[in-house]
């Protein structure tokens, strides 16, 4: 098990994943989920504090500070996605994330497209500095990545959990009219299509249960198998998203990290004439060290 | 890089309490207990024979146009945040009104909302195809 947990990953992989994550964020805030930051201006009285909330004692946001908030989260953000002083940009990332998604939450809905991009922003700073061409093995990396997969697939098994749980026994879920109730509520042309053979909405609950059952494969396999297993998984995304307007963009960033990402670049030596100033030691395991202090 | 004893068991203990977080939450949890809460999107079970609400804000401006579906561009607000606080709205109509300056506020150069209600839509399901459709009106807030 321990094996597992922290089988050795290249430290490149971490740094496309910082780049790439810390990078969706600026496209998550400003562009696909815009309703967030049209908080600023939610009246207090339907401000809803989730229990992380009420702990912290987080007063209903006010206006200003929205806008603090986002403009920090996306300047740290984008300083963060160069790759440098991962621990505390990384930690300052999660922080105002986090931050964000009480602003986000806290108004009567939740939303469940996002823990395995949280947790990844949790493990992002547990890794130490890490340049795209450093193919050096790391068991902190390696640890790092199997937490981002085991919350992706936890986000699909576990939701069975909670069709169970919320519907009556997963048979009596199973046997419902919940994606016509789905479809009905967030009319596409799609989805009106849709309405009109009721038991192919039926079948596809059938089929969405098996897909979220079958997630843990998606530790399993490897090479061409995963790939063709994570393109399925990612069609199922994008066919939600025809029928209801809904996809779960932050999730499937996640999924990021079942690729083999450092082998996007060649590998090169740490001391490489274009690794930029600051960058020289890329490879060792602190940033920051002068090159030839070691 | 191999990493430490202390850094192992650390990075173990964290996951093992954030499995155990997750598993209660999936178990008794609720959507409050966020980021630990169930994974409940589209996990209730709608009766094929029963009906499908649909909740939203319709609005009256000064001018007498409607504005038919009331949401994030106009509000900031998603449909279902205030549907999932819909007791709150319909026992207190002035939120109503606190939602009509709330537009005013995001669009000062458009005219102003004179009249706000929560309007509900019952689509009738028979064997999980709808039939009938019925609307009412849950609450009205007019401008004073």
């Amino acid at each position: 098990m321990s094996r597992w947990l922290f089988a050795p990953v290249a430290l490149a992989r971490i740094a496309w994943l910082r780049t790439l994550l810390y990078l969706f964020v600026p496209l998550d805030v400003l562009v696909t989920t815009p309703w967030v930051a049209a908080h600023d201006t939610a009246p207090a009285s339907l401000y809803s504090p989730l229990l992380v909330g009420r702990l912290l004692e987080h007063p209903a946001p006010a206006t200003w500070w929205v806008h603090l908030v986002q403009v920090l989260l996306l300047a740290v953000a984008v300083a963060a996605a160069s790759g440098r002083a991962p621990r505390l940009l990384g930690v300052a990332v999660f922080g105002l994330y986090f931050e964000w998604m009480l602003i986000a939450m806290s108004y009567g809905k939740v939303d469940h497209d996002r823990f395995a991009f949280l947790v990844a922003l949790a493990v992002l700073p547990t890794v130490g500095a890490a340049w795209h061409r450093d193919r050096t093995p790391s068991e902190a990396a390696g640890f790092a990545v199997r937490c981002v997969t085991l919350a992706v697939v936890a986000t699909y098994v576990l939701s069975v959990a909670a069709k169970h749980r919320f519907g009556g026994g997963l048979p009596n879920w199973l046997e419902s009219a919940v994606f016509v109730r789905a479809v009905l509520r967030r009319a596409t042309p799609v989805g009106d299509l849709l309405l009109d053979v009721p038991w192919l909405l039926q079948v596809a609950q059938y089929g969405l249960v098996a897909m979220e059952l079958a997630a843990p494969v998606l530790l399993v396999l490897t090479g061409r198998r995963l790939y063709l297993a994570l393109t399925a998984y990612l069609l199922f995304h994008l066919g939600t998203y025809a029928a209801i307007a809904i996809v779960f963009l932050p999730h499937l960033v996640c999924f990021a990290a079942f690729l083999p990402l450092e082998r996007l670049l060649g590998e090169r030596q740490a001391t490489s004439e274009d690794a930029a100033p600051g960058r020289a030691a890329a490879g060792s395991e602190q940033a920051g060290v002068p090159p030839g202090s070691r | 890089m191999t990493l430490s004893t202390a850094g192992r068991r650390a990075r173990t203990a964290a996951l093992a309490v954030g499995l155990a977080l997750l598993a209660a939450g999936t178990a008794w949890g609720q959507d409050d207990h966020f980021p630990f809460g169930p994974f409940r999107m589209y996990a209730t079970a709608d009766d094929p024979n029963g009906r499908v609400l649909s909740t939203y804000l319709q609005a009256v401006d000064e001018d007498g146009a409607v504005v038919p579906r009331v949401g994030e561009r106009e509000i900031g607000l998603r449909r279902a945040e205030y549907e999932g606080q819909l007791s709150r709205v319909v026992e207190r109509p002035e939120v109503l009104g606190e939602l009509a300056a709330v537009f005013s506020r995001r669009h000062p150069d458009r005219p102003r909302w004179v009249e706000v209600s929560v309007v509900q839509t019952a689509h009738v399901l028979v064997d999980g195809v709808p039939t009938d459709e019925r609307t009412e009106v849950l609450a009205t807030w007019t401008a004073p």
